[in-house]
């Protein structure tokens, strides 16, 4: 699914993000990045649907090798993929439901097609009845949630997530957390990059850990291994 | 394209352009203003072209005979001149017919004339017209030096001026249309960046949710678009009534004044700025985009 191989990035500024990384995440895996922060957790989800572009090293998402798409072909790569952010990234002035379809609308997907996979991923996130709502009428859970089922609307086969349970409390996590749990048990493979001790411990699943750039570990049902952040 | 996508774009464009109201209407402005200056300035350059056109077309060369030529000179003279190059026709103006010309543009004061009894000092002359006015500097000297020949006369400064002129209002009229065009450009630039910066964030979801470029770009192509053709439009109705109104009043007070008729000199002139402004507009959004895309 996704296969790193030699991969550095070394900013304009000279600051060293990733080191010579290699890595390989099958199919259907569910993948924590840790690390402290500035480690080069950010930089490497952002190389998956190349927003940041490697200084050296080659990447494969789904044996489509990232770094040889042109500009034009970028888009058709990130449908394939659905990208989820701490910060949710929503349209304020669209509904829940529009928030949604604007994923499927982009990619010009027939109207009929649109309503019934929205209305059926809304379901899924536990909003079918919020559909209508705004997002600031709805609490931050509600809101990622929103941002969760944007992310799966056109059935991607890679779920990137970046934090996406940072703004949240425990409990609010804990429900987001058993979304991506089924997101990836109908076989999504799900990349997040995380800060949250005590979802990774009780997940058990494999554990990415990045300090300066470096991969230091990588167990298949690891630990957080850092003190809480939070 | 899908029926729904094309939906998607008109109703996002005309969403923007009520979302920022103020701004698009001082766009639409400028651009009005700005075409209006570029129309007005083109109504000028057709008329002089016309004007210059026409009085080149009353040039021509006056051959003054001397009195001593004879029958024969005269004859053979009319031959060599008609078969000079460009030359279109050659018309005879015996010393009769010049002292009555004299006569008429002296009008109730002709008596003036009595004093010289039978005498007639007016020599007799061929008026020389040539298909391309260029030509006229030309032939003139050549003409000078024929046999019999007093004089060829033409309205050199007359004619060298009209050219200075022309040549003067086209390049001009070439700068000004340059100069109007960066400025409107640089209007819309600023009016679809504003339009874009609000909807930044919208943009790098698209981004993000893998909408091509073209998909993102064309809401705002189509508002700059619509931006640019109302300006458009706003000049060329203002340009047609007034031009209207004037060429009205010319032909009321100096009829013989050559003005170029509305059609077809309206039709270009509305073409070319709903043209130029569409055109404008589309090119600012697409100016305005480039940075926003880079996600």
């Amino acid at each position: 699914m996704l296969l790193m191989s030699g991969v550095s990035k070394t900013y304009r500024n000279g600051s060293v993000a990733l080191k010579n990384i290699d890595l390989h995440i099958k199919p259907g895996e569910f993948v924590f990045i840790v690390g402290p922060s500035g480690a080069g957790k950010s930089t490497f989800i952002k190389m998956l649907f190349k927003e940041v572009l490697p200084t050296t090293g080659k990447i494969y998402v789904d044996g489509v090798d990232v770094l040889a798409l042109t500009d034009k072909e970028v888009p058709f790569l990130r449908r394939q993929l659905g990208i989820i952010f701490q910060d949710y990234r929503l349209l304020p002035d669209r509904t829940v439901y529009d928030n949604v379809a604007f994923a499927m609308q982009v990619i010009e997907s027939p109207a009929v097609k649109t309503r019934r996979r929205v209305m059926t991923v809304l379901e899924l996130v536990g909003l079918k009845n919020r559909a209508n709502a705004y997002p600031a009428e709805l609490s931050g859970g509600e809101q990622q949630r929103i941002a969760i089922a944007r992310a799966i609307v056109n059935d991607p086969i890679m779920v990137i997530a970046d934090e996406p349970t940072g703004n949240l409390d425990p409990e609010t996590s804990k429900d987001i957390m058993r979304i991506f749990t089924g997101i990836n048990e109908s076989g999504t493979t799900i990349v997040m990059a995380t800060h949250d001790k005590e979802i990774v411990d009780a997940m058990g699943k494999r554990v990415i850990a990045i300090e300066n750039g470096v991969i230091v570990r990588d167990d298949a049902k690891g630990v957080y291994g850092y003190e809480s952040e939070h | 394209m899908s029926l729904s996508t094309k939906e998607y774009f008109v109703r996002e464009t005309f969403k923007s352009i009520k979302r920022n109201q103020l701004m698009s209407l001082a766009s639409v402005s400028t651009v009005a203003l700005s075409l209006l200056v570029l129309g007005i300035f083109m109504v000028m350059v057709f008329n002089t072209n016309h004007v210059a056109k026409f009085l080149e077309t009353q040039v021509q060369i006056s051959v003054y005979m001397s009195d001593s030529a004879s029958s024969e000179t005269l004859k053979a003279t009319e031959k060599t001149l008609k078969a000079l190059p460009g030359v279109t026709s050659v018309k005879n103006i015996t010393k009769d017919e010049a002292l009555e010309r004299f006569k008429d543009r002296l009008g109730s004061q002709s008596n003036l004339l009595d004093f010289m009894g039978d005498e007639n000092p007016f020599p007799y002359s061929f008026e020389v017209h040539v298909d391309k006015p260029e030509r006229i500097s030309e032939l003139a000297p050549k003409i000078d030096d024929l046999n019999g020949v007093e004089t060829a006369k033409f309205g050199q400064e007359v004619v060298e001026n009209i050219f200075r002129l022309t040549k003067i209002m086209r390049l001009g009229g070439i700068l000004l249309v340059l100069l109007l065009a960066m400025a409107t450009l640089f209007i819309i630039v600023n009016t679809i960046r504003i339009t874009v910066f609000a909807r930044r964030r919208e943009v790098t979801i698209m981004k993000y949710v893998g909408a091509t470029d073209w998909f993102i770009r064309w809401p705002f192509l189509l508002e700059g678009m619509f931006l640019g053709f109302t300006g458009a439009l706003v000049a060329t109705l203002v340009i047609n009534q007034v031009y209207g109104a004037i060429l009205n009043s010319v032909h009321a007070t100096l009829a013989f004044f050559p003005l170029l008729p509305t059609w077809p000199l309206l039709l270009y002139i509305d073409l070319t700025l709903i043209v130029i402004g569409t055109a404008i507009g589309a090119a600012g959004s697409s100016i305005s985009l480039r940075k926003f895309l880079k996600v």
